[in-house]
Order: structure tokens, then C-alpha cells, then sequence
């Protein structure tokens, strides 16, 4: 029987959003499907959240935001990323996502883009479909 | 060619819960027997008498309708006044202002942690500039004004800004009304607000009451909040404990500043109006009874005014769905009706938009026009209290004040409400139940419709997807880019000599322990900034400027700060 790597994920606020229901139902529910998760809290920067991705050594990095800035903060977070060399951390997101901004997303390698109300378990399937590679 | 069968269930869509929304359990119908403890006189009592269960008015709604309210705050004050403008002519009669979330963190648009949700969720609130642009040719006497924001140093300038305006135009401010929410359990526990440590933000919050019960007695400086606990886990008697606790905690923080319950009068709290119609009922009904209770019995209020509590409502904006929007509108209609029935005195109704974006014009006004059909077709408020004596209803009511009083027990053995807050316990308690409830969505023994159960099948229907498409606009990165502008210009051009002085005062109060409101509204006038007033605050208790740590001390600020040291 082999063992397999627990998936390492941090989820992460940027900016002053305040919504936090979002993050809080995940971390129980990727801890539940047995990955190792790391919550950042509110109140983040995007270079903070890079950082923290990189020292915690995470797969990937899931993005909450309720305020309709994702394509903004996800910007920044891959840049902040791409600065510290570690560009092959998946970047996931989720929350307020506007129709016209899902394109804007994708073309950026944001992948997921959840909506509020999605199933906790078609989020967890596409979060190891993530870390197996087999979504980009 | 096989034809496929239609699978037929008679019990399709079946009850899944006999509990309420806060796990009340219920029984199938209620008699006599539940409700024989009840005295009529001593627990109920008329519209408009002790303990004020059915109202606090004899004739109700017919005198005096509830106020119609909801935030209005978008990305510009330009916009928002305009907005205000539309809805007043559209049957608002209460004004409730918002801001960005930055402001509301306490930090100017310059900032660098602002960038990212500038502009988002409202005003960026900065300076008076942006007050005299929002509320340009906006009455100020005569009018309820509402601050709804988060930081409790917000609350103190907003205030300020307010009553700076005023003062300006030659107005006289014991006329200024309305309230603001200012809740320091609120700040901390559901926004972590990192404006001020609460020991800070405790100080500021009884300097701004004390104030405003002086100078500005039709404004209600402290509402305490249950809506957004409620929304983040709470159930309704920890909602409803959390508000009373706090009232009672500020009212004798108040005596020992010298300020009676009475001269205090009448209390306020905002309220979540939920999903579950007669528990969101019963808890309207109970919050008056109990604050009438504890203001008379405990507090030892004389005058009957000040045993009454007034209550404003959020419907709840977390019963809302992105999932079928247009289900919201049944949701929120539902929302109002209980409100109503359960006797409120102001109402902020959310959109049925409000879960896919901000708010449109036309979503507001549908739930302004839903009032008016409550009102005017369903005559619905033509009678105060008209569920009382109704057995479930006063039941539930005397439940949930039964349980509410549990809590407040459990509240005071462990030291009070802000030791509950410092302590980490009243944030346990809201976590677990939030957990309990996700459990509860996940095994489906809670069911919301559109997420998971009843859900759309195919391709989405051209009226929801036409309210997803109205979802209000964020701004732009060129949005932010010169909102930064604007402010740093703004920052330029002020009266250096002014901004000193008035820094000067306002840091020497805060350090020296006077009460801090006035130089914060004389700080307003000269253009003292939201961040540098907060920054101010802050330094005067020996902690750092920024509180994100991002950023140097302004140089006047510098200047204010080191003079007084060496002085």
C-alpha cells in the first residue's frame, strides 16, 4: 500500500475584506478530506501571502475575497509569487467572482473560481485535481 | 422506442427539521398550558406599556410606520448622493452611511494595504471633503443619519465629520439624530478590526458616548449589534445576550462618568432579522422585554423611556443566495413580514442582488415598494403586536428569553462581555455553532434552496441571469489609482500650521486622558485624515502609528508628537 503526500494548502485574504465564512467552511473541509491546511487570517498583503505560501511550503494557494477584486489580488499575489522563484505554487480562488472577470482569471492561471454555494466536494475533487497535475 | 417513466413522490420537498434555526426544538402545536405561566400585565402587557413585550408605542404603527433604511455607500461620494437622492424620492426615510473597507479598517486610500479592496463595499470615508460631496444638499436636521461601519474609530470620526458640517453651516447640533453602531464586541469579534486594541477602542468608544449623551442627545452613540455575530455563527439568544450584555456593561461604564440610565434614555440595538419567521418574531419580542427588565430592575432606571428599546433591523444578508437570485426576493420579503409582525422600529432590508454584487437601484426599490405593499395592500401594520396570544409565538418568546437570560448568566460568572471577547470564549462559542450549522447544511438536515436542495437544473433562467448581470460595478484599477491621487493631492494641500495644532490637541487629550471627541471634531475640520486621527489615537497610548506596520509616521504627525514629549 503506498502513502501519499498530504496535499499542503493555504488559504489567504488579501486586503481589508471582511467576509470570512468562505475560508473558515473550507479550512474544516479540506482538513476533513485529509490536507494539511494553513489559514492566513484577514487583513494580508499579497506579498505577505507569497511569502507564507513559499516558507510553508504549500501546493497551492487558495484565494478568498467577497469584495469582486480577485482579478486584482490574484495579480498580485502571481507576481509576488513569481518574484520569490515560486511560480509552480497553484493559485485556486473563490468568493465574489464576477462573470466578466472569470475569463481575466483563467488567462492569468487562476484556476477554480468558485462561487459561493459550490459543493464542498466539487471543490476538494478540483483542489486534487490540482495537486496531481491533472488541472492547470 | 422505450418511453422514460415519470417517477412520482407524493412526499417530495418534505419537512427535514422539527427544531428552529437555533436548535430550538418544537413540539407540533402549542396549548393553553405552554403560555399559563404568563401574566398578561406583568410579562406582555399593551402596545406601549411595561414591559413593552407587544411595542413600545399604545397606538403602534399607526402613528409612527418604521423608519425605511438601507447603506448606501458606492465607490464615490459623487455617486452615493445621487443614490440618495433617488431612493429619498423613492420612500427612504433614514439615511445609513458606509464606507470602504479600508476606511473602515481604520487607514487612508494611500495606504498601501487599502489598494486592494479600495473603494469596495463603499465611500473611501478620508476627510470632510468627501462628507460635504456625499451629503451635498442633504438636509441635517430633521433627518435619522446612520453609521453602520466597524472600526470603532470610524464611528468617533464620522461623527465628527458630521457634527463638523454642521457647525460649519451655522446649525445648532442637539439637533443632529440618528445613531451609530460603535460596538467594540462587534469590532473585535467578527471583523478582528485592527484599528485599536480593545482596551483602546474601549476608552474611545465611552469618550464618543459620553460626548454625544452631553452635546448631541438625539444621537444614539452605541447600538449594540447582534446581526453580525448572528451572521458569523451566533444563535439568536447569544445574539440577543451579546447586545444586552454590552448595553449593560456601557450603562455603567456611563454612571461612572456621571451619566444616568435615565438621562441616557431610550436604548437601541440592531438586530438580524433571519430566515426562521417566528423565532426572528419571538426574538423581537423577547429583546424588549428583557432590556425593559434589566434597565428597570437591574439598572434602576425611573424614567420609562429608558426602559424601552428600539430596534433596528439587517435582514440577513447571509440567508441570500448567488445560487437563483431571484429566490432572494421571497427571502427578504419573508425578512420584512417578520419585522413588521414583530414590531421594529427601523428597517435595512438587503437586496435580492446583495449576494452576487452591490446593490442596484432596482433591486433596492423593490424592497422599499415590498414595504409599501406590506403596508398599504396587505394591512399588515394596522394592528400592534398582532401575534400576541398566540400560544407557539408567546412560548417561543418566553423560550428564548428563558435561554437568553442562561447565557447572560454564563456571561457574568465568566467576568463580563469584554473579558468573554479577550478571553477567546465568546469567539469558541460562535465557531462551534458555525460548525454545527455547516454540518448541519452538509447532511442536508438543514436546507437552503438553490445550494443544497431544489437546485437548478440546466442552463440558468433569463431573470435570474439578468439579476447576476446588474450586479454593481467594482472599481478599476485606474479607479484606485486616482482615488491615491486625489488623497495624496488632499494631503498637500492643508494648512500645515492647522494640522499641527490640531494634532497637537488631539494627541495631549488622548495621552492626558480627557475625553478625546472634541479635538477629533476640531481635528475633522482642519482635514486630519481617518488614518492620521487613528494613528494619533494610538500613538497617544505608546503603541505604533500604523496599525498594519506598513508605513512611516507622517511628518507633521512627528512634529505633534515629539514637541509634546520634550515639553
Amino acid at each position: 500500500m503506498k502513502t501519499e503526500k498530504k496535499i499542503r494548502i493555504l488559504l489567504a485574504k488579501v486586503g481589508c475584506d471582511i467576509h470570512e465564512r468562505g475560508p473558515l467552511t473550507l479550512m474544516t473541509a479540506f482538513r476533513d478530506a485529509g490536507m494539511e491546511v494553513i489559514y492566513t487570517g484577514r487583513y494580508q498583503s499579497p506579498e505577505g501571502v507569497a511569502k507564507a505560501a513559499v516558507a510553508e511550503g504549500v501546493d497551492i494557494i487558495a484565494l478568498s475575497d467577497h469584495t469582486g477584486s480577485m482579478p486584482i489580488i490574484a495579480e498580485s499575489v502571481l507576481e509576488s509569487l513569481k518574484n520569490l522563484g515560486a511560480g509552480d505554487i497553484h493559485v485556486m480562488a473563490g468568493g465574489l467572482i464576477l462573470p466578466q472577470d472569470l475569463e481575466k482569471l483563467v488567462k492569468m492561471g487562476v484556476s477554480g473560481n468558485f462561487g459561493p454555494g459550490t459543493p464542498l466536494a466539487v471543490i476538494i475533487e478540483h483542489t486534487k485535481g490540482l495537486a496531481a497535475g491533472r488541472i492547470s | 422506442m422505450k418511453e422514460k417513466k415519470v417517477e412520482f413522490d407524493r412526499d417530495f420537498g418534505h419537512l427535514v427539521r422539527t427544531a428552529t434555526q437555533s436548535h430550538i426544538e418544537l413540539k407540533s402545536h402549542y396549548r393553553p398550558e405552554d403560555c399559563r405561566a404568563l401574566s398578561y400585565d406583568f410579562d406582555l402587557g399593551d402596545p406601549g406599556q411595561y414591559p413593552f413585550t407587544r411595542g413600545i408605542y399604545p397606538n403602534m404603527y399607526r402613528d409612527r410606520l418604521w423608519l425605511k433604511s438601507f447603506i448606501v455607500s458606492y465607490s464615490s461620494p459623487e455617486e452615493t448622493n445621487e443614490a440618495f437622492k433617488q431612493y429619498i424620492a423613492s420612500g427612504l426615510t433614514d439615511l445609513r452611511l458606509l464606507a470602504d473597507l479600508p476606511t473602515q479598517s481604520g487607514i487612508d486610500p494611500d495606504h498601501p494595504a487599502a489598494w486592494n479592496s479600495m473603494m469596495c463595499g463603499g465611500v473611501a470615508t478620508y476627510a470632510l471633503p468627501v462628507y460635504e460631496k456625499m451629503l451635498q444638499d442633504l438636509p441635517l436636521e430633521g433627518v435619522v443619519y446612520e453609521l453602520a461601519h466597524m472600526g470603532i474609530t470610524n464611528f468617533i470620526y464620522c461623527y465628527a465629520l458630521l457634527v463638523a458640517i454642521m457647525e460649519k453651516n451655522g446649525l445648532d447640533i442637539i439637533n443632529l439624530r440618528g445613531n451609530g453602531i460603535n460596538d467594540p464586541i462587534r469590532a473585535k469579534l467578527v471583523y478582528e478590526c485592527p484599528d485599536l486594541p480593545t482596551h483602546i477602542a474601549k476608552r474611545v468608544w465611552l469618550d464618543h458616548i459620553e460626548y454625544a449623551v452631553r452635546h448631541t442627545p438625539k444621537w444614539k452613540p452605541c447600538v449594540p449589534n447582534g446581526v453580525d455575530p448572528q451572521q458569523r455563527g451566533m444563535e439568536a439568544p447569544k445574539e440577543l445576550g451579546g447586545c444586552l450584555a454590552l448595553a449593560t456593561t456601557m450603562i455603567r461604564e456611563l454612571e461612572k462618568r456621571g451619566i444616568s440610565i435615565d438621562e441616557y434614555g431610550a436604548m437601541v440595538f440592531s438586530l438580524d432579522a433571519e430566515s426562521d419567521f417566528f423565532e426572528t418574531i419571538a426574538k423581537f419580542r423577547a429583546a424588549r422585554r428583557m432590556w425593559a427588565r434589566i434597565a428597570r430592575e437591574t439598572l434602576g432606571a425611573t424614567n420609562e423611556k429608558a426602559m424601552q428599546l428600539k430596534i433596528g433591523i439587517r435582514t440577513s444578508g447571509l440567508s441570500l443566495t448567488w445560487q437563483k437570485p431571484l429566490n432572494n426576493a421571497a427571502r427578504v420579503t419573508l425578512e420584512i413580514l417578520s419585522c413588521v409582525l414583530g414590531g421594529v422600529n427601523s428597517l435595512d432590508a438587503s437586496s435580492m442582488d446583495e449576494a452576487v454584487g452591490l446593490p442596484s437601484l432596482e433591486a433596492r426599490v423593490f424592497n422599499l415598494d415590498a414595504q409599501h405593499i406590506i403596508t398599504h395592500e396587505a394591512n399588515v401594520p394596522l394592528v400592534g403586536d398582532p401575534l400576541g396570544g398566540s400560544y407557539y409565538v408567546e412560548w417561543l418568546t418566553s423560550k428564548l428569553e428563558t435561554e437568553t437570560n442562561n447565557y447572560l448568566k454564563e456571561i457574568e460568572t465568566r467576568g463580563g462581555i469584554f473579558e468573554c471577547l479577550e478571553s477567546g470564549w465568546l469567539h469558541n462559542v460562535m465557531e462551534a455553532n458555525r460548525l454545527r450549522i455547516q454540518r448541519e447544511k452538509e447532511e442536508k438536515k438543514r436546507l437552503i434552496v438553490g445550494v443544497n436542495a431544489f437546485k437548478q437544473e440546466g442552463e440558468e433562467g433569463p431573470i435570474n441571469k439578468a439579476i447576476r448581470e446588474v450586479a454593481y460595478r467594482v472599481p478599476t484599477v485606474e479607479d484606485r489609482e486616482a482615488k491615491v491621487r486625489e488623497v495624496k493631492h488632499f494631503k498637500e494641500s492643508r494648512d500645515q500650521r492647522e494640522l499641527l495644532k490640531n494634532a497637537r490637541e488631539l494627541y495631549r487629550a488622548t495621552k492626558e486622558g480627557r475625553n478625546i471627541t472634541r479635538p477629533v471634531i476640531e481635528a475633522g475640520k482642519v482635514g486630519l485624515t481617518l488614518g492620521e486621527v487613528t494613528g494619533l489615537i494610538r500613538l497617544g497610548y505608546g503603541i505604533s502609528y500604523d496599525p498594519f506596520e506598513q508605513i512611516g509616521i507622517p511628518e507633521f504627525v512627528r512634529r505633534a508628537v515629539e514637541e509634546r514629549n520634550q515639553a
